[in-house]
């Protein structure tokens, strides 16, 4: 190897390209290792979503009571109150519980966001505690934001209640029905 | 079969001798023996000692063992499928002739599989066995890397093992574990996606955990575990070796004339050297077979006889199916995971009007920085080589009492999750009634 250095400025001599080939075998098997463990991988990361639509019908107006409603599936509170609706989720924002609702024994009005809002409800997590105002405002508990609001709309063909899970509104969103 | 005529290495007995007639006798019955060979010819009377090692490494090793075997059976009886994986359990617990019994020997192997390896890392921490000794070539402080590495595994196997029934406590477990993992910033919700196999917990979900929990994690623990011995004979034996090997007079030997010992013979350039006249000495040593042996069968047949008893009268429990509709109140983790289900619920940090979830910090942050923290510790550590393999050392008092420390709020922390956390998560004392709470919204 000293010679090696002694040469090194000098003209390529056979010992270095069979050095520089056996550089290029070990590092293409390495690439050709790696090419396979990422293909492999990636057959592992879907193409296809078969995860249930976020964009659900949830039954025609009249169905739902003044007040609250819990729709399991959805995992989500609608509440009513005559021709006005709002939708707020029960996924907790700490990991993803599932929050329970517990009425209040007294209905109060709080102001959120501009609008008035009446207040039935708070909501608690079976998880790690984590407590929530009626309006999904996180007050206890490891929580980092509010629950979120979505977006309720009316089916143009049937009139049914849609709600977009895949849109989260603010605090001042209502729908008015006629 | 005449014991003078035999070769070297060739044993006259078709097994092993449980009492060999000479030392040579012992040396063959180790070497010639496929079972035995990882063991050296001679012991340490120190590294046998009960007191010592409280051979809880070998503990865990046979609760592996006896995990792998009695996962066989279930692995016939389980149906890794989101409709029937719960019924098979069921069946496996009320129809399958013994089957409640393999199911508990399995629960119960893990379950103390994780207590097992949790002791053995407190026993080396507070040994300090992972430092090196007098030996040349000991890299004890990878074979504590490795086993740290071994116990995430084994905390690994736990959580995917009681997945696979798919019942409340596998799918609510699965929420929150993944969730935690998507708390990690930027690649966290990719990852989610691939452990999960989409958004929502499904069927891929659990045929992923199932794989995972049978093939892979196994595998990678078995070749952790062969790399963990093998490093331990390469390192001259136990910590407490090197002290008996520091110990008797070092002038009697001239320098120089050191032999580089790996107990199966002399070996080439990289084997610890350890000065051979007390190695050999025969008040300090003994023949592995018997005196290893013995012992290690004592312990892994006492460890399985335990497991195997304690199983027939224990039934395992497995909660109500799996149900995405009704998170359990108060939903539990597994007991060895509770100090992290109480370091996420008080760890959300608000700073002005930013706030930082609990998730991140208690799920990703301090888990992580524990780990680091334990795996760099034999760099950080820098008592004098004399301490290694000793029970509270002066020189490593203030270290090990952080430690025990850490270790003691590990174990409130898991006793106030077990005891203490009642509906929503409130505290109660445990004689302390829960509140009657209406099952139904």
């Amino acid at each position: 190897m000293t010679d090696k250095t002694a040469k090194s400025s000098g003209p390529t001599r056979p010992g270095d390209r069979r050095e520089f080939l056996v550089r290029i075998g070990i590092w293409t098997g390495l690439v050709a290792l790696a090419g396979q463990a990422l293909a492999s991988l990636r057959s592992l990361v879907p193409n296809v979503s078969y995860d249930s639509p976020t964009t659900v019908k949830l039954g025609p107006p009249s169905e739902f009571p003044d007040g609250m409603k819990f729709l399991p599936e959805e995992r989500l509170f609608v509440f009513r109150e005559g021709r006005i609706f709002h939708a707020i989720s029960a996924v907790c924002t700490h990991l993803g519980c599932t929050v329970r609702a517990e009425a209040l024994s007294q209905i109060e009005t709080k102001t959120v966001e501009g609008s008035p809002l009446r207040i039935s409800h708070r909501f608690l997590c079976p998880c790690h505690g984590s407590r929530y105002t009626g309006d999904g405002e996180n007050v206890a508990g490891p929580a980092p934001r509010p629950l979120a609001w979505y977006h309720l709309s009316i089916a143009a063909d049937d009139g049914q209640l849609v709600v977009d899970l895949a849109h989260p509104v603010d605090r001042s969103f209502r729908l008015t029905i006629a | 079969m005449e014991t003078t005529g035999t070769a070297p290495g060739v044993h006259p007995k078709p097994l092993w001798s449980v009492a060999p007639d000479s030392d040579r006798q012992a040396g063959d019955a180790v070497v010639s023996n496929f079972v035995l060979h990882w063991f050296p010819a001679k012991a340490l009377k120190d590294s046998l000692a009960w007191r010592y090692s409280l051979w809880l490494g070998t503990i865990s090793a046979a609760l592996l063992l006896l995990l792998t075997v009695s996962g066989l059976p279930l692995l016939f009886l389980h149906v890794p499928s989101v409709e029937r994986a719960y019924g098979s359990v069921k069946d496996i617990e009320y129809v399958v002739t013994f089957g409640y019994w393999i199911r508990s020997v399995h629960r119960f192997a893990a379950h103390f599989m994780v207590a097992a390896v949790f002791l053995h890392l407190v026993r080396v921490f507070l040994t300090g066995a992972y430092k090196n000794g007098t030996g040349r070539g000991q890299h004890r402080e990878w074979n504590w890397v490795i086993g740290v590495a071994m116990l995430l595994v084994t905390l690994f196997l736990s959580f995917t093992g009681y997945l696979l029934p798919w019942d409340q406590l596998a799918y609510w477990a699965v929420t929150v574990g993944t969730n935690i993992a998507s708390a990690v910033p930027l690649a966290g919700p990719k990852i989610r996606e691939l452990l999960i196999g989409g958004r929502t917990i499904d069927q891929p979900t659990l045929i992923r955990f199932s794989v995972m929990h049978v093939v892979l994690l196994p595998g990678l623990l078995g070749g952790l575990f062969a790399y963990h011995m093998w490093r331990i004979r390469k390192d001259g034996g136990l910590a407490t070796a090197d002290r008996a090997a520091a110990l008797p007079a070092r002038a009697e030997v001239p320098a120089g004339k050191t032999k580089t010992y790996t107990l199966l013979g002399i070996a080439r350039g990289t084997g610890p050297t350890i000065r051979a006249s007390s190695v050999e000495a025969p008040d300090t040593t003994v023949n592995s077979v018997p005196d290893l042996t013995r012992r290690a069968a004592i312990v892994t047949l006492g460890t399985m006889a335990f497991i195997s008893i304690l199983s027939v009268f224990v039934h395992s429990p497995l909660e109500e199916p799996a149900n995405a509709l009704v998170t359990p109140n108060p939903a539990k983790a597994p007991w060895y995971f509770l100090w992290l289900q109480e370091i996420v619920t008080d760890t959300t940090i608000k700073i002005g009007s930013f706030t930082v979830n609990g998730a991140f910090i208690g799920g990703v942050v301090l888990p992580g920085l524990l780990v680091v923290l334990m795996a760099a510790w034999p760099w950080l550590d820098r008592s004098p080589a004399a301490a290694a393999g000793r029970w509270f050392p002066q020189s490593r008092r203030t270290q090990n009492l952080v430690f025990l420390l850490i270790v003691l709020a590990v174990l409130v922390l898991t006793f106030v999750g077990t005891f203490c956390r009642g509906p929503y998560w409130g505290l109660y004392w445990p004689w302390q009634a829960w509140p009657e709470l209406p099952t139904r919204i």
